[in-house]
């Protein structure tokens, strides 16, 4: 019997949400399909790698990836660098020195760090808080002022402090902001609703659903990211409509798989394969659930990753 | 299954203000009460303009433009017993978020009415009765056979043919309540689509009991496979338990703020 395809098309689509300027803005979302199922329709955008840099630097890469940035230790150099890494989109810089806990680095530091990447890159710009509320709140405000006219995207609104952010960041600077649910489709909807109660346009609104190390509880990464996508589409629910950007390596280079020095289990092999094999698996797997971007560090991840979105489209 | 389906009843000759309205062809007090019922989560908007013998034909087609103008092209049910007017009302209806609904058709006088609507691509509310209220389940199930094969014939999809199984007065015909809901469980079963003027139940009860009694008889209603209504998207109450039917039914995805989307 002759195949017959039937494509399985749905009255609803996902959101597109753009990221920065001119030439190199990014778009994410749009399709009425599933993940990478060009052969039923059209994907519209095609999905999107971000590099990601810490503000602190080089210091806790590996002697492998710091040496792909030449060792440098100006943030504005390590920037460029990044930015022109083979197939990344987006980059996306984490504040991870702003955290109270941690080096807890003054405001006003942060967003100089923030403009001097900002200008010395030509792809847009992901802000990447502490992972604290509060200093978020801040920190966001702070750094959506002097970026003003970039049309950056802001990581991550949550529960406590959505209402804030989505005033400053959203309102008064009309950058782009995510909303942070961490594996709570219930709450990713909720997030979207009260977001958008304070007047931000759902255009303006991306979703992180959660993330999780391939291995780590990462079935219910990907379940939610699928019943996001379907609720979207085919219950065409407006209020989950909103693109999906996964965090990746801010979970992938934390485990043991990809930390433990080579010494120690000589049986794994080189640690730093191991490390950009796991953020591979990681991000592939969220693409295939249903994430619009993903967000590594590895430049040899960067390019894997955006060649496979490349050969699926 | 999917999400259940709001068709508003406000738009209605029998409303002075409307009357008024379609007489003078004053298209505020009908936008009004369009957007209202949108606001409130209507999914069609049903246009009775009565009997409309005269000017049925102009109102139908100045309302159907009106309202679709101005509400984005919300899909409409045309309801008027007037077969012209409800053709007139089709060849100006904008077509690009649903089909037109011809409200009605019963297996007796009004059958033609099915012609009308495979005629033209429209789904079809079919009543299950011929000459009044049907005496018993068996007799709705014949009108539905007659009706469904006629529909068919005519090339009809069986999901564009709406079944409605006539609700009943409570205060009179307290016994045949269980029937009803029978009856859309029955229809249901079929893999077929249903519908109904639910408000009919409470006709005649005092106005603070009818809003809980619409509110329970549509959730057993919807329990028993109903698909869709004819009713007032204002009336909060029902809207609410419809809105957490369609969450139990998962139908939509929970949200803290559901009740108010």
């Amino acid at each position: 019997m002759p195949f017959k395809s039937s494509p399985q098309k749905f009255n609803a689509s996902i959101k597109t949400v753009e990221i920065g300027t001119g030439d190199k803005k990014i778009a994410l979302g749009g399709e009425n399909v599933l993940p990478f199922y060009s052969f039923d329709g059209s994907a519209e955008n095609l999905k999107k790698v971000g590099i990601e840099i810490l503000d602190t630097g080089l210091e806790t890469f590996s002697p492998e990836l710091a040496e792909f940035y030449g060792n440098e230790t100006e943030i504005a150099a390590i920037a460029k660098k990044a930015a022109q890494a083979e197939g990344a989109d987006f980059l996306c810089l984490r504040f991870e020195g702003a955290d109270p806990n941690g080096l807890d680095r003054p405001v006003e530091e942060c967003v100089a760090i923030a403009s001097a990447v900002c200008d010395a890159i030509d792809i847009p710009l992901v802000i990447y808080g502490s992972k604290n509320g509060e200093k978020d709140i801040a920190l966001f405000g702070a750094i959506a002022e002097a970026l003003q006219g970039k049309n950056a995207l802001f990581m991550s609104a949550n529960e406590e402090n959505y209402k804030t952010l989505a005033a400053s960041v959203g309102l008064a600077y009309g950058q782009k902001l995510s909303a942070e649910s961490a594996v709570d489709i219930n709450l990713a909807k909720q997030l979207n609703v009260l977001i958008g109660q304070v007047g931000v346009a759902p255009e303006s609104i991306v979703m992180n659903v959660g993330a999780a190390t391939a291995g780590y509880g990462f079935e219910y990464v990907a379940s939610t990211m699928q019943r996001t996508i379907m609720a979207a589409l085919q219950q065409n629910d407006v209020m989950i409509q909103m693109p999906i950007i996964t965090p990746v390596s801010s979970e992938t280079w934390y485990v043991k798989e990809s930390v433990a020095a080579e010494a120690d289990v000589p049986e794994w092999g080189s640690a730093n394969e191991r490390g950009i094999m796991n953020e591979i698996a990681t991000a592939a797997a969220c693409l295939a659930a249903g994430s619009h971007a993903v967000i590594l560090r590895h430049p040899t991840s960067v390019k894997a990753v955006s060649n496979l979105i490349q050969a699926l489209a | 299954m999917s999400k259940f389906i709001v068709i508003g009843e406000r738009i209605h000759v029998i409303s002075p203000v409307i009357r008024e309205a379609l007489d003078k062809r004053d298209p505020e007090p009908i936008l009004q009460r369009a957007k209202d019922q949108i606001a409130a989560g209507a999914t069609y908007i049903d246009v009775n303009i009565g009997p409309a013998e005269s000017q049925g034909v102009d109102i139908m087609k100045w309302a159907v433009t009106t309202i679709q103008e101005a509400c984005d092209n919300i899909p409409l049910a045309l309801d008027t017993a007037n077969k012209a007017a409800i053709e007139a009302g089709i060849s100006v209806y904008n077509r690009s978020k649903g089909k037109p609904i011809v409200n009605s058709a019963d297996a007796g006088d009004r059958v033609e009415y099915i012609d009308l609507a495979a005629a033209n691509d429209a789904i079809i509310i079919a009543l299950l009765s011929k000459d009044g209220i049907p005496s018993d389940n068996d007799e709705r199930m014949e009108y539905l056979q007659e009706m469904l094969e006629r529909g068919m014939g005519l090339g009809m999809e069986p999901d564009d043919m709406w079944f409605d199984p006539l609700f009943l007065v409570i205060k009179g015909m307290q016994e045949k309540q269980l029937e009803v809901l029978e009856a859309i469980k029955m229809v249901t079963d079929m893999g077929l689509m249903t519908t109904g003027g639910l408000s009919n139940v409470s006709n005649g009860m005092p106005k603070n009991i009818r809003p809980i009694i619409d509110a329970v008889f549509i959730a057993r209603a919807i329990q028993a496979g109903f698909t869709s209504a004819i009713l007032n998207p204002n009336d909060e109450q029902m809207m609410q338990t419809i809105k957490c039917c369609d969450i139990i039914n998962n139908e939509v995805l929970y949200a803290d703020s559901f009740l108010d989307l």
